[in-house]
């Protein structure tokens, strides 16, 4: 029986492209210096250009709402895949540690290389991600090493185990960040507090190789993600190399998370809330899942920025807060709805 | 086991002689040494002109008893939730309550910023009230929910919430640096007439706990079984949990969140004296408070000559104890 839900992909697709331009839309207009419709077109479409309006756009705004897209896209997608590989609907790369563990090694790159090394700028930038990706995976080899149980992984075990090593790596990531000189530890701070508001082109430039490459082969390999729904056992004898596969996808994503978190600190829930949003939108294939989760998990983060920085405004809320403040009641609903 | 019997007896003794020498460290290390001879003429000689005996008696002699007490509070905290919920995981910090603490005396300086010390504990008090029950009445809610496990991923995503909830309150009224103090416990800086003012409710906390810990044994056999030996569980039920809001609410208002001490101290006191909770609540106390002035005596000689936060150092022990913990109790299991 072919799933009803597996056509709508791309008219939900449109509708999620819409909030995602209507967040963007408000987030390039509104601020601390207002623009109209008709000169945000003009400005983009490089009509007459005002040298104002080119710095509020260009400089501050656009690389932001930029960013907020890519960084939602990766986490989303990322959580889908943490979700399917380990079967636990209440996974998160935030609520796991991921995030962590490549918020440490990030924090530790900066504390022994960035005022030693003068490779400031590009390949500093570039090389953040990498740093990152080490720690995402050491917090996930960590994370099977101590709840797997018989070679079985329980779910909600994995879960406590993940906050266990957030909160570890956290405590270490505080203890490096005091350590360094004052200049890096300011950098550190505001980049550990999940916020984009320093957001510029040089950080776009540095997701965008991850999210290039990586995401197509989650989706040439969302097929097997199908397939271990099934239960490892059913996957294997379907032909699926469960573990190779497992691996690869497991890596990608943490790669995913490493970049996002090395240009925006640890914002956590995109990964939890999207992927079930798109459950619940296009079925349960995954070759649909994975990108409609992506676009949910961007809009998400657009909106989420847009709210931070607009609704307190002049002070701004890190777009993180923003949406674990929407995300946890979210989670308990899960937790409520799962049964026993 | 007979080392259960004698050794119980032998911490309680020994344990003020080494509360005297953890507090004699505690006032004679950190960023600036004093000698024996200093801290004695502070002590019974005091004079205000001499700055080393005001560090000594305004900085770090409030410093040292604070810390003996908070871990004391927490610890028997700790051993309180234990023993109630039957949860090996149940701890103030684990389980919301000092959460709930944090975000109404966030609450409190925003709204109340001229309110005095006394109300501050008072805030704090009902702030754990509030964080407790949120976690526990979800928890009853949810089918399943009092499992370890669950009710420990409860917790800490709820106070996780409340600690968003209260940045997010911090920063739009531009309190965030009065704030931040209460997220990253402030042992460096505590208040004297705080402690004083925390002393009536420390004793009513404490007499409680020791008053309760009978009852205490009886609920960690089983609802069916407490039930059984004529116990009215709901009544007792209550009283914890107020001491439990007593305790833990008198230590965030002392010094904010401060980590993994409820949970540790009491699987440790449980190691040397069995299920008995009332030898296990006096030694969680003793060790608590000892563990914690240990530990806060560690964060000046880490990063020697800085301060370190006390949370690293608790998370240090914390993290992996946590961890051995779940790795070999288990999800589902009771304690």
């Amino acid at each position: 029986m072919p799933d009803p839900l597996a056509s709508r992909g791309w008219s939900v697709s449109a509708v999620i492209l819409a909030v995602l331009a209507g967040g963007a839309y408000l987030s390039l207009t509104s601020g601390m210096f207002d623009l109209t419709f008709a000169e945000m077109v003009k400005t983009l479409l490089r009509i007459d250009p005002v040298k104002e309006h080119d710095l509020v756009v260009f400089d501050f705004r656009l690389p932001r709402i930029v960013l907020s897209a890519l960084v939602g896209a990766a986490l989303g997608m990322a959580g889908t895949v943490i979700q399917g590989v380990t079967r636990n609907g209440l996974a998160d790369p935030g609520i796991l540690g991921i995030n962590a563990g490549a918020g440490l090694a990030v924090v530790l790159f900066m504390f022994f290389f960035q005022g030693s090394m003068q490779i400031k700028g590009w390949m500093a930038v570039m090389i953040m991600p990498m740093f990152g990706l080490v720690g995402g995976f050491m917090a996930v080899l960590l994370i099977y090493l101590f709840s797997q149980q018989n070679g079985r992984l329980d779910p909600q075990r994995l879960i406590l185990v993940g906050i266990a090593i957030a909160s570890g790596f956290g405590a270490a990531t505080l203890y490096v960040s005091l350590k360094m000189n004052p200049n890096d530890f300011e950098m550190a701070a505001v980049w550990l507090a999940g916020s984009i508001y320093n957001a510029n082109w040089k950080y776009v430039l540095t997701m965008l190789p991850w999210l290039i490459i990586l995401p197509p082969i989650l989706w040439w390999k969302s097929r097997s993600l199908d397939l271990i729904q099934l239960g490892e056992d059913s996957a294997i004898s379907l032909g699926v190399k469960v573990e190779r596969d497992k691996h690869i996808l497991l890596l990608c994503s943490i790669g995913l998370v490493a970049a996002s978190v090395a240009v925006s600190g640890s914002i956590g829930f995109v990964g939890l809330i999207a992927p079930h949003m798109a459950r619940r939108l296009v079925g349960l294939n995954h070759t649909n899942i994975l990108p409609v989760s992506g676009l949910i998990g961007a809009a998400m983060v657009v909106w989420g920025d847009y709210v931070g920085k607009t609704i307190f405004a002049p002070a701004e809320l890190a777009a993180g807060i923003v949406i674990s403040i929407i995300g946890v009641p979210y989670f308990v609903f899960l937790l409520l709805k799962m049964k026993r | 086991m007979r080392f259960q019997r004698i050794l119980p007896a032998v911490i309680l003794l020994m344990a003020p002689v080494a509360a005297v020498c953890l507090l004699f460290l505690s006032v004679m290390y950190g960023s600036k040494s004093i000698s024996q001879e200093t801290v004695w003429q502070a002590f019974f000689s005091f004079d205000a002109e001499n700055v080393d005996h005001q560090i000594v008696m305004v900085s770090r002699l409030p410093r040292a008893v604070g810390a003996l007490l908070i871990g004391a509070f927490l610890a028997i905290s700790g051993a309180l939730m234990q023993g109630m919920t039957r949860n090996y995981l149940a701890s103030p910090s684990i389980m919301g309550v000092s959460d709930g603490s944090i975000f109404l005396v966030t609450l409190a300086m925003i709204f109340l910023p001229s309110s005095n010390s006394i109300s501050l504990i008072v805030v704090s008090m009902i702030g754990s009230a509030i964080g407790a029950a949120i976690v526990f009445g979800l928890g009853w809610l949810i089918p399943g929910g009092l499992i370890p496990v669950r009710l420990a991923i409860l917790g800490t995503i709820i106070g996780t919430f409340l600690s968003g909830l209260s940045a997010a309150a911090a920063s739009y009224f531009q309190l965030s640096q009065g704030v931040s103090f209460w997220y990253n416990a402030k042992l460096h800086a505590m208040d004297p007439t705080l402690i004083k003012l925390s002393i009536p409710f420390a004793i009513a906390g404490l007499g409680l706990a020791l008053l309760l810990s009978r009852s205490v044994t009886v609920m960690s056999l089983g609802d069916d079984v407490a039930a059984g030996l004529g116990q009215r569980t709901a009544l007792v039920r209550v009283l914890i949990l107020l001491t439990v809001v007593i305790l833990t609410g008198v230590s965030v208002a002392l010094a904010g969140k401060i980590a993994f001490i409820g949970l540790i101290v009491p699987h440790i006191a449980r190691f040397f004296c069995g299920e008995d909770y009332q030898r296990i609540i006096p030694v969680s106390g003793v060790l608590g408070g000892l563990f914690l002035a240990f530990c806060d005596i560690l964060a000046r000689f880490i990063n020697y000559p800085f301060e370190t936060p006390i949370g690293v150092v608790t998370a240090m022990f914390g993290v992996p104890f946590f961890l051995y913990l779940i790795k070999t109790r288990g999800g589902g299991k009771h304690a």
